[in-house]
């Protein structure tokens, strides 16, 4: 049988973490080879192996006859393989046209000076894009072409490349049902045509609607390669899912019969249109999940209820008292915490060491006029830090390191002692484990545990379907900046919560 | 791994004594340097009391420059702000108004000039070195206009004794120092100045812990405009005349002091006692330069070769620590 690729024992290490191990994966011509696995399974680890991203600690890339330990994004061109990222890189300045041919634009010459030939680039072009089933002048600016279509125009320029293995990655994550329909058309064509692609997905429903074989990977491991044909697609999910101990940080013990109502939301609206009439509580000792896609208005919201931007209209009641929040400061001062998403960005200072940043908060909380009075004390600021860096084991040399040396995690812990340390009743976190080790992670369930079992509210915005699953004890749903659903943990179903996050757009 | 601990602590030692000494140090070595080129005349008691003196002016416009560059900002106007706080301070005494309520005026001119500064800065969103930058040319021609772009003299004697000696003691530099202590102080120990060094390290998170960015960007501008006027102040006196061109570049000194003394122009990284340092280093090559009779043309040169020596210093430095600290 040819193989267009073969890759044997591909292994990847980040400074010493294993991310993939030991898997192998092949590629024939004219198939759709499905890469199938959960967020950080190990699927974009390994295609960045064949994009020349990634070089391969070990392993060996067979392309034809030719072997390689690793592939440079120019050799990864050269044998002829494409990637189709989520993220598409087509260039929104140019036209059609000049995207399918940047960089080895047709030329004529007059007069002896060489120039772009448009009339042999448009009829190319229109060739291809025929095919793609895009409609449109080759002229047209890429910036005026949907999603959908932007992604044929990727998939063009990759076989105005001559590729002979397309990577896509999750190509249907942003569209809608016809124009996914259009999508698997095109790939059939392509299928003819003997190209080879691999399919990364972690939508079951595709499989059998586009895949011929299927790899699975769990946890940056091989856990085996199958035809479509001879299986069921629910076959598929012990061996995605079944993972060693899917450790939960749920309620142990049931919720009292009418939870007190510690912190509530009602018609929360912004200018933006990013949160529209958003209303929800948050109960006495639970750990509330809002799920929903990226952009779906949860951080908006967040956002708007801390006063980091302005929301046009809503309340916020904390323990049935209405809080006036019109700046983070007066946030802070009635007891809300937001843990935020981008650590680097928002959460932290470069230039502060554990016990200055922990104090940050506290010596705001205590002074007035938004910190323009009052003095700090440094021996009761590293007496405080001592005590939360014990209490959440913040692995660290001592209080005098800088927060920016510590891991991702331990930066973490420190981001969350500080709003510990001016006792908000009300924590948001913001993705909290976002770039953060397995055992930290843990860790910081383990203190939002805590956290609601002493009596405050927890609200938390996570991507991460085992983390909102195995953490949240009850979960409502984001779509396009409304709430959809509302599940209790019990009920939550990863495809009820995909669906629900979908529902308003 | 002991080993690398060890070794690692003892760099971090040399990068911790290089920013507490490192200024100090090369201020040292300038003072060595000169008293070996010219012991008769450096090295004396009058010298150095006119040391102090000079470094005065430099000093005192750099304590200001200081909380805008804390907040990873600039303020080029000071020497602007300076002359036309001088201007007004000296209508104002010929006009008989007596010499404590003239200087509070002035003063008083100062702080408004720097809420001028940083209400724009706000307003506009623009970075602070666009905004100085014109407020720079608008102070200096409203100075110009108020004083004709003539000088203002004389001045009463009474004023023009806060230039004059106490004990021997220059009257000027221990305004500075008196400044620096109250400046140690205050950065040291109060909520403010840790909110502003917090806003200098990283605005966003600041402005997501709480911290009000806008109102601690206004009090940067306004203290380092209120140093600035007392900077021009101080030099009316000593000239005995207000010269509504004065103190034209002397942003490059007050900023030059700053980033001698250690601060750092990526915010929240600095202290007092360092620019006071910088500012002392200025004045003593300017001193000892002309002692050794080189001309002010080349006194210029060497001090612009001082500021980018001093930084590439500091950034070998740090590169130095940021490898040990990887490993």
């Amino acid at each position: 049988m040819d193989y267009l690729v073969q890759m044997k024992g591909m292994t990847m290490k980040f400074s010493g973490v294993v991310a993939l191990e030991k898997v192998d994966f092949d590629l024939r011509p004219g198939e759709v080879h499905v890469l199938l696995g959960e967020n950080g399974a190990g699927k974009s680890t390994l295609v960045k192996m064949l994009s020349g991203i990634n070089h391969p600690s070990e392993g060996e890339i067979t392309i034809g006859d030719k072997k390689f330990s690793y592939l440079t994004p120019n050799m990864s061109k050269e044998n002829n393989i494409a990637i189709i990222y989520q993220e598409l890189s087509v260039i929104d300045e140019l036209s059609i046209a000049e995207n399918l041919y940047v960089g080895k634009l047709p030329t004529k010459r007059i007069l002896g000076i060489p120039q772009v030939d448009y009339e042999v680039m448009y009829r190319k072009a229109r060739e291809l894009m025929d095919k793609m089933n895009i409609h449109r002048s080759p002229g047209t600016l890429v910036q005026d072409l949907s999603i959908s279509e932007k992604q044929m125009v990727e998939i063009a320029k990759a076989l105005a490349a001559d590729a002979r293995i397309i990577i896509m990655d999750e190509p249907t994550s942003s569209l809608s049902v016809e124009e996914t329909e259009n999508l698997f058309k095109i790939i059939q064509q392509l299928k003819a045509e003997g190209i080879g692609i691999v399919y990364i997905s972690h939508k079951l429903k595709e499989i059998k609607q586009i895949g011929d074989r299927v790899t699975v990977l769990k946890d940056g491991r091989y856990m085996g390669t199958v035809d479509v044909k001879d299986i069921e697609v629910d076959d598929l999910v012990p061996m995605m899912v079944g993972r060693k101990v899917q450790e939960r940080f749920l309620r142990t013990t049931p919720m009292e019969e009418n939870p007190e109502v510690l912190f509530s939301v009602r018609n929360l609206t912004r200018r933006d249109g990013t949160a529209k009439d958003i209303s929800f509580d948050v109960y006495k000792g639970e750990i509330l999940g809002l799920a929903g896609l990226i952009g779906a208005g949860r951080s908006e919201t967040m956002e708007g209820i801390f006063g980091v931007r302005p929301i046009s209209s809503g309340e916020v009641y904390l323990k049935g008292k209405k809080l006036h929040i019109t700046d983070p400061y007066s946030a802070l001062k009635q007891g809300i915490a937001f843990v935020t998403e981008n650590r680097r960005e928002t959460g932290f200072f470069q230039n502060f060491e554990i016990w200055r940043e922990i104090s940050v908060t506290t010596n705001l909380k205590k002074s007035k006029l938004g910190g323009f009075t009052g003095l700090t004390n440094e021996k009761q600021e590293r007496e405080q830090a001592r005590v939360y860096s014990e209490k959440l084991h913040t692995k660290c040399s001592s209080i005098d390191q800088m927060t920016v040396n510590l891991s991702g995690g331990n930066q973490q812990k420190v981001i969350v002692s500080k709003w510990l340390a001016v006792n908000s009743d009300v924590f948001i976190f913001d993705e909290p484990t976002k770039g953060i080790d397995v055992g930290a992670k843990s860790e910081i369930y383990q203190i939002m545990r805590e956290m609601v079992d002493a009596g405050k509210a927890v609200i938390m915005v996570t991507s991460d379907m085992a983390e909102l699953l195995g953490t949240c004890d009850r979960i409502i749903v984001f779509s396009n900046g409304r709430v959809t659903e509302t599940f209790m943990n019990a009920d939550a179903t990863e495809e009820k919560i995909l669906y629900a996050a979908v529902a308003a757009y | 791994m002991n080993m690398a601990q060890a070794n690692k602590k003892n760099r971090m030692t040399f990068g911790t004594y290089w920013e507490k000494f490192g200024t100090l140090s090369i201020l040292l070595l300038i003072l060595i340097g000169f008293s070996i080129a010219s012991p008769t005349y450096f090295l004396t008691l009058n010298n150095i009391k006119q040391i102090g003196m000079q470094s005065t002016i430099y000093t005192v416009l750099a304590f200001g420059e200081f909380f805008a560059i804390l907040l990873a900002g600039i303020d080029l106007s000071v020497g602007s702000v300076a002359a036309f706080c001088g201007a007004v301070c000296a209508k104002l005494l010929l006009a008989n108004c007596p010499v404590w309520a003239a200087v509070v005026l002035g003063i008083l001119i100062g702080v408004l000039m720097g809420i001028v500064n940083g209400t724009l800065i706000n307003l506009l969103q623009l970075h602070p070195f666009v905004v100085t930058l014109g407020t720079n040319t608008i102070f200096r021609g409203i100075a110009l206009v108020m004083c004709d772009g003539k000088p203002v003299f004389g001045l009463p004697q009474g004023f023009k004794a806060i230039a004059l000696y106490v004990g021997g003691f220059p009257i000027p530099f221990l305004i500075v120092l008196v400044m620096a202590a109250i400046l140690i102080w205050f950065t040291k120990y109060t909520v403010a100045a840790r909110n502003m060094y917090a806003l200098g390290g990283n605005k966003q998170s600041a402005w997501y812990s709480g911290i009000n960015t806008r109102k601690y960007t206004l009090l940067a501008h306004t203290l380092s405009a209120t140093f600035a006027s007392m900077a021009g102040i101080i030099m009316t006196a000593r000239v005995g005349a207000a010269e509504p061109t004065a103190g034209d570049g002397y942003e490059t000194y007050a900023i030059a002091a700053c980033i001698i003394g250690g601060t750092s122009f990526f915010g929240g990284k600095g202290k007092p006692f360092g620019v006071l340092l910088g500012g002392i280093l200025i004045g003593t090559i300017f001193n000892g330069l002309s002692i050794l009779n080189v001309s002010s043309f080349y006194q210029k040169i060497a001090l612009g070769s001082l500021i980018i020596f001093a930084l590439a210093l500091e950034k070998v430095v740090s590169n130095i620590s940021a490898k040990t600290e990887k490993k």
